[in-house]
């Protein structure tokens, strides 16, 4: 007797009426293909679970609770959360920047409990990322792409060439860095997101610099067998934009227009 | 609006976070889209009946959320691919860590239907006909669905433990 791979996943997820059941695990003792066959549904099974319980445990944002009001100071209950208007895409990015948006304005929020991204303050980061990363080696002028003015630190070399110069649409370059989002901060100035190698920062524009609030050390990807090394903007990256992105992000026209104004702003 | 409503959507969360973790490409992603589903609900609390499945409802509603929103992510991420799980980096992974990261990167590359299917009833546990219910889809288009979904996941997960030989 034959039974369809699907009936055997619907028997190891425990969802056959209990004749067709006994039938196949009569097929099991009979052929060890079977066997095989519904060991391997139960394992996958397993591992897909296990992989997301430990979020059970989680203590759950206090964000996601539900409130008796269900409008925020920042989005008036009267704008609808999904807008059925032409653009689709254009209306749900707002509702996502309400979101940050009103997360920001929980100023009483906890810090997340989960374990994440190793966020180091760019004032300290300096030596020990240009340390571990080599830094200088990206850049071919010899510059290291960050210094320090006063207690702040700062692009220079081709980390601050990319930052005033390109735009994000743009063909990636030889060098290492490459260009994420572009928005104003809550002082008015631009910043602009990047990754360097291996680390994502992100810079502002403060009295003709590209100052750099926060910097912290993307994972290399494993193996390489499903995406490239780095690319991704770390997730304390994220938060600390999250904090400081004053609506939301420029969209290119808007990022030509910022720099072919030289990123105007700012304190 | 009733608290009572209030309270079995707060216990729902655990479970709603699971589910849109498994579905969405970021942490963060999947913690909007369960705050914006959670607000959508008790907007629209008149539309539940009670006496109905109260889960149902809310995985409905998560999983509208979240594609309600992929386009604006898919934008949100032409610049950067989705971000890896990197709380861990530095330490000596365990097998299980790797086995942890290793499925959330396959999932990652399902496609849509494929990852809701896997996320409802292999991360959530959810029988087949609550997951057809949630999905608003026949039982028999849920069990090939799902049948097509394992066998993309696990082809996914073999070639990773091929290159890593």
């Amino acid at each position: 007797m034959s039974f369809s791979d699907e009936t055997l996943m619907a028997y190891a997820d425990g969802e056959l009426e209990p004749a067709l059941a006994a039938r196949v695990e009569e097929a099991m003792r009979a052929d060890p293909r079977v066997e095989e066959a519904v060991r391997r549904h139960r394992a996958l099974r397993g591992d897909v679970f296990a992989a997301f319980a430990g979020v059970l445990d989680e203590p759950v944002p206090a964000r996601l609770q539900p409130v008796a009001a269900p409008a925020t100071a920042t989005e008036p209950a009267s704008k609808p959360v999904s807008a059925p208007v032409a653009d689709a895409g254009t209306a749900t990015v707002h509702s996502l920047e309400a979101r940050r948006a009103a997360r920001q304005a929980q100023a009483a929020r906890p810090a997340p409990a989960r374990p994440r991204w190793g966020a180091l303050a760019a004032s300290l980061a300096v030596g020990v990322l240009a340390g571990a990363l080599g830094w200088q080696a990206f850049d071919n002028a010899g510059q290291a792409p960050f210094g320090r003015r006063g207690g702040a630190m700062v692009a220079q070399g081709e980390l601050a060439d990319a930052l005033s110069h390109r735009l994000a649409a743009e063909p990636a370059q030889a060098d290492a860095v490459r260009l994420g989002v572009s928005f104003r901060d809550r002082d008015g100035a631009y910043c602009r997101s990047f990754m360097l190698g291996t680390t994502g920062g992100f810079a502002c524009r403060q009295g003709g610099e590209w100052r750099i609030p926060v910097m912290a050390q993307a994972e290399q990807a494993q193996a390489g067998a499903y995406r490239q090394a780095g690319s991704a903007l770390p997730a304390a990256v994220l938060d600390a934009i999250d904090q400081r992105i004053a609506g939301g992000t420029l969209d290119a026209p808007a990022e030509r227009a910022a720099r072919d104004r030289g990123w105007p702003g700012g304190k | 609006m009733s608290n009572s409503l209030e309270n079995d959507i707060a216990a729902l969360l655990p479970r709603l976070r699971r589910f849109a973790r498994s579905i969405t490409f970021h942490r963060e992603d999947a913690d909007d889209v369960v705050q914006i589903a959670v607000e959508r609900a008790l907007t629209r609390s008149a539309q539940w009946e009670p006496g109905t499945r109260l889960d149902s409802w809310m995985f409905r509603i998560v999983k509208n959320a979240w594609i309600d929103e992929v386009r604006a992510r898919v934008r949100r991420d032409q610049l950067f691919a989705p971000e890896e799980e990197g709380e861990h980096v530095g330490d000596d992974r365990a097998e299980a860590q790797q086995q942890r990261m290793a499925i959330e990167q396959a999932l990652r590359r399902l496609s849509e239907e494929h990852r809701m299917v896997i996320g409802l009833v292999l991360v959530d546990g959810m029988p087949y006909k609550e997951a057809a219910e949630v999905l608003e889809i026949p039982m028999g288009t849920l069990t090939s669905r799902l049948a097509r979904a394992r066998e993309a996941l696990q082809a996914l997960l073999s070639d990773r433990t091929r290159n890593k030989e």
